[in-house]
């Protein structure tokens, strides 16, 4: 279980960016079922709570990445639903990539001993 | 990220706040509810009560969160603002004041004396002159001997070019026109380096004598006066009667050396025969790498030589080189920079007056910020909320201050007083606008400051107390505010001082007598100047104007008519030296050139002039009969300072005019000032037309017995019937032309005196501001002091004294910044010292006496304090 405070260093955060990229790439989805689908495609691994999530979400939508449109929620409520765009996409390219140069680094370097 | 989604997105933002909160709300709700169902309701529950929280965390990552904040203090500033709006309104006029009348001079001062010239690298032209004795002008002019010495021996210049302003009479356009131009030598526009917009400049070789005339107009001219005709090129015009041909036509950007020059004709260099006649000036560009200091002394070098080659005519002799920009900015340097010193002075008043007014607010808001305070907002936080609101009111000040500005300018530009130079580059342009927002912005911090650390200072506890218990207030603040007024009225007071000493001197400027007794409203001249060609001797001027004075004398109102070149009170024509027949000199000394009007015989009857001895002019001296002279009273004391100077000899010297006859003085008149009201009256010799060599332009005056202006159309007619060519110009009363000489006096006296007036004023609300404040603060105190019998004069005197102590103590501060201030308007000063014992006594009393005004107002409202109610209150 690790939490993902809102002040966390660069890299979790920048996990949380890929892991909503990443959540977003089948289809669009409203918070809770994006924190959902973390969850699901994390294996559990990963809670996001709402006040890691909502800012993130925020601040990726100030940022482009992402964008609203509006919906109907399983409960038959108007709710926000975010989509990648094309420069979510290409978002979402460069930090699989990023991440996967890092953790390749990290593998190395904890079977180097 | 991306910038413009990033702009986009905070347009979006700010554009768009409430649809972004109702989303925001949308979002969160819709999110409890899902999780309502799917969660735990104690998870539910606390996410609930988290929502607030979470919302701000949403908005801190919003793009323009930081602005918003801003937002949302400027919009808490305005809502506290209006809801004072008297204190909004004087706050906002009196920095609108400060401000506009800041931007209004910092525009003309930088219009005029630091925006440079329209010429390319205009900081490395200069200006060559010529200084001697007996010329002995500072920046005298040159002789084309002078010149041709100064070109043979330049190094320091590119070329050495020769230029004189002057007046041209215009034939061959659409009528007889008088124009100001200029005649130079060949290398004028190259020196400046200007391009014509048609045509060509002058070429290499048109200034020698025998070129043919050529003239290059200015395009506004050729719009005017000339139809904008296309094929001007070629075109013929006469200048003085000289044909020249037009080659070029300059953009109307150019105008060397001032706005009303049209025209530009080739000087031709004609070999002199003496080292006069003088009035030209040199213009040249420094060669790179060399200083003007170099320059100056590579013509000093020169000068000397010219001074041992003809020890006759000049001693002590140098040739000044400086800036062409000083020079055409001339004296208007040290007005420019007073005017500088008190829009400042002013500034610095109206920032202080709204610091008061601020202060005497912060205590009605004492417990607002208080509440504030003991709720968790931190001084910074109330610190910053203050700033906002006086910078919102300085920035409205300066808003309005710029209206001010450009109305000021434009009325500046239409009045254009004592013939400001450069005053066509004034305006109310970017860099203006740019200092205007500083000064709004410095000004704002300035007097925000003080008040809101002040309140950022005070302890939440006591002052809920302080006014829980109506007590007697925010001792800090007060003494806040007593310094500030205190500061104000110091400064009021250097502004009254300098303002009364222009004041006196313009009064004894105008107590001036220009030396004609006529009424000067009864006194009306005209310049009239016929075509050369038409006269080209005195046989033919001299009939002409016989006739014009025949014509001129039998015009009905017309007492008396004469002609003359010169007039007063600065309209000097020609000045020479003289010499006194049997006068003993010392070898190579000269008596100091004198004015040496051309007069005809009823021209000292017109204006007035006085006989002191002997006669005037009569018909009879003529061209045969002995030449005759009169002087003036001042030119007798000083030369026959114990004889009757009647009967003496003497004649103009030169070395060229030993074969000159000696004129016998017949006569001795009256002084009359030539070069200005602030001038002594001029040693002048006079001659009678008719003997004189003449000049074909003179002056018509008339004197009538009543006002004389009426008298122009009838004059007119009568010369154009002689002469349908001749030029007549410069019609004015003698009475316009003194007010004319004065304009800039007057100029400088009416804008200090009104920066002065707004000082004062200020200064009263200021110091009305403090004493009603503590009238207000001190109700229950005095209600006691009125229950315990104390009367109402010695509650009234009481308030009185308050204002007059704090007047005192800001005179004192403010004679001793008089007097270092006035000394740097000495030189605008005429007939009264800097430290004038007058304007210092009478300055002090009349500050006194509104600070005195402005305390009484607030202590009868004192005095009529109802003790009763006084008690009751709170």
């Amino acid at each position: 279980m690790s939490e993902l405070a809102p002040k966390t260093t660069n890299l979790l955060q920048g996990t949380l960016d890929l892991l909503i990229l990443r959540a977003l790439s089948l289809e669009p989805l409203h918070g809770l079922g994006i924190s959902r689908r973390i969850e699901q495609i994390t294996r559990g691994t990963f809670q996001v709570k709402p006040g890691s999530l909502f800012p993130a979400l925020h601040r990726m939508e100030e940022a482009g990445w992402l964008a609203p449109s509006w919906g109907e929620s399983e409960n038959n409520r108007k709710a926000k639903y975010y989509r990648l765009t094309a420069a979510g996409r290409r978002q979402a390219q460069t930090e699989t990539e990023e991440w996967q140069r890092i953790s390749l680094a990290i593998a190395a370097a904890l079977q180097a001993t | 990220m991306d910038k413009l989604v990033y702009l986009s997105r905070l347009w979006h933002n700010l554009t768009h706040r409430q649809k972004v909160e109702r989303d925001l709300d949308q979002e969160m709700s819709t999110y409890l509810s899902l999780l309502a169902e799917e969660s735990s309701p104690r998870e539910a529950r606390l996410a609930a009560g988290g929502i607030e929280q979470l919302k701000e965390q949403v908005r801190e990552v919003k793009a323009g969160f930081i602005m918003q904040t801003i937002l949302q203090d400027v919009r808490y500033g305005w809502r506290m603002l209006r809801r004072s709006p008297t204190f909004t309104v004087v706050a906002i006029l009196a920095l609108a004041l400060g401000i506009g009348a800041t931007t209004t001079i910092f525009s003309i001062v930088y219009g005029v004396l630091l925006r440079p010239l329209p010429y390319p690298g205009d900081d490395r032209i200069a200006m060559v002159f010529n200084h001697f004795s007996p010329q002995n002008t500072e920046h005298g002019t040159l002789s084309i001997a002078d010149y041709l010495d100064w070109k043979k021996g330049n190094h320091a210049f590119e070329s050495a070019e020769l230029f004189r302003p002057d007046a041209f009479d215009v034939t061959g356009g659409k009528e007889p026109d008088r124009v100001q131009g200029v005649s130079a030598t060949a290398g004028f526009f190259s020196a400046l380096r200007v391009q014509p917009l048609m045509g060509r400049g002058f070429l290499p070789g048109e200034d020698a004598a025998n070129a043919s005339g050529v003239v290059v107009v200015s395009e506004n001219w050729w719009r005017t006066s000339l139809a904008a005709d296309p094929g001007i090129l070629g075109r013929k015009l006469n200048l003085n009667g000289v044909p020249c041909t037009v080659v070029g036509v300059m953009p109307s950007s150019f105008h060397f050396p001032r706005p009303p020059f049209k025209l530009w004709t080739n000087l031709r260099l004609i070999p002199p025969k003496r080292r006069g006649p003088f009035g030209w000036r040199g213009l040249a560009r420094l060669k790179p790498g060399v200083t003007l200091a170099q320059a100056q002394m590579e013509t000093n070098g020169i000068a000397r030589q010219i001074e041992q080659e003809h020890p006759m005519e000049y001693h002590h002799m140098s040739m000044p080189v400086a800036p062409l920009r000083d020079e055409i900015v001339g004296n208007v340097r040290v007005a420019f920079l007073a005017f500088l010193g008190a829009v400042f002075v002013l500034l610095a008043i109206a920032a202080a007056n709204v610091a008061c007014l601020l202060l005497a607010r912060a205590t009605v808001r004492e417990r607002e910020i208080a509440l504030r305070a003991s709720l968790g907002a931190s001084s910074g936080r109330l610190i910053r909320q203050l700033l906002t609101e006086s910078l919102l009111l300085s920035v409205m000040g300066g808003a309005a201050g710029c209206v001010l500005a450009y109305l000021g300018i434009a009325a500046l530009r239409a009045w254009n007083p004592g013939n400001l130079p450069r005053i066509e580059d004034v305006r109310l342009d970017g860099l203006a606008l740019a200092f205007a927002l500083l000064v709004s912005v410095a000004t704002g911090i300035l007097f925000g400051l003080a008040p809101a650390f002040q309140s950022g200072r005070d302890r939440p506890a006591s002052s809920l107390r302080e006014g829980g218990r109506g007590g007697t207030a925010g001792t800090g603040r007060r003494r806040l505010q007593a310094v500030l007024v205190m500061g104000e009225l110091a400064l009021a007071l250097v502004l009254v001082t300098s303002a009364g000493l222009l004041v006196r001197s313009f009064v004894l400027l105008g107590q001036v007598h220009s030396g004609a007794q006529a009424p000067p409203e009864s006194v009306l001249s005209m310049k009239i100047s016929p075509i050369p060609s038409k006269y080209r001797n005195s046989d033919q001027i001299i009939p002409f104007y016989k006739r014009v004075l025949e014509r001129a004398q039998a015009t009905p109102g017309v007492t008396y008519a004469a002609i003359s070149d010169s007039l007063p009170p600065d309209r000097q024509y020609d000045y020479d030296t003289f010499v006194i027949q049997g006068q003993q000199l010392a070898p190579g000394d000269i008596n100091p050139a004198v004015t040496c009007p051309i007069v005809s015989p009823d021209y000292f009857r017109s204006l007035g002039v006085p006989l002191v001895r002997g006669r005037f002019f009569t018909e009879h001296d003529n061209g045969d009969a002995p030449p005759v002279v009169i002087i003036s009273e001042s030119l007798a004391r000083r030369y026959f300072p114990n004889d009757n100077p009647i009967g003496r000899r003497l004649k103009a010297s030169g070395p060229e005019l030993h074969d000159t006859p000696f004129m016998e003085i017949v006569g001795v008149v009256g002084g009359v000032r030539y070069t200005g009201l602030d001038s002594d009256p001029a040693d002048a010799y006079y001659q009678p037309y008719a003997q004189t060599l003449y000049y074909q332009r003179t002056n018509l005056v008339v004197r009538s017995n009543g006002p004389a202006a009426a008298l122009a159309p009838a004059l007119r007619r009568e010369i154009r019937a002689l002469d349908p060519d001749t030029v007549i110009s410069d019609v004015v009363t003698l009475e316009e032309a003194l007010g004319a000489s004065v304009v800039g006096p007057r100029f400088r006296t009416l804008l200090v005196g009104g920066f002065a007036l707004c000082a004062l004023l200020l200064a009263a609300i200021g110091i009305y501001g403090v004493i009603a404040y503590s009238v207000a603060q001190r109700t229950q105190e005095i209600g006691i002091r009125m229950a315990l019998g104390a009367g109402r004069s010695s509650v009234i005197g009481q308030v009185v004294a308050q204002g007059l102590r704090l007047a005192l103590a800001g005179t004192v501060l403010g004679v001793a910044g008089a007097l270092f201030a006035t000394r740097l308007l000495s030189s605008l000063l005429f007939a009264v010292k800097a430290t004038d014992v007058v304007t210092f006594a009478v300055g002090p009393l009349i500050l006194i006496a509104v600070a005195a005004l402005a305390s009484f107002v607030p202590a009868c409202r004192a005095a009529m304090v109802d003790p009763v109610i006084a008690l009751r209150h709170e």
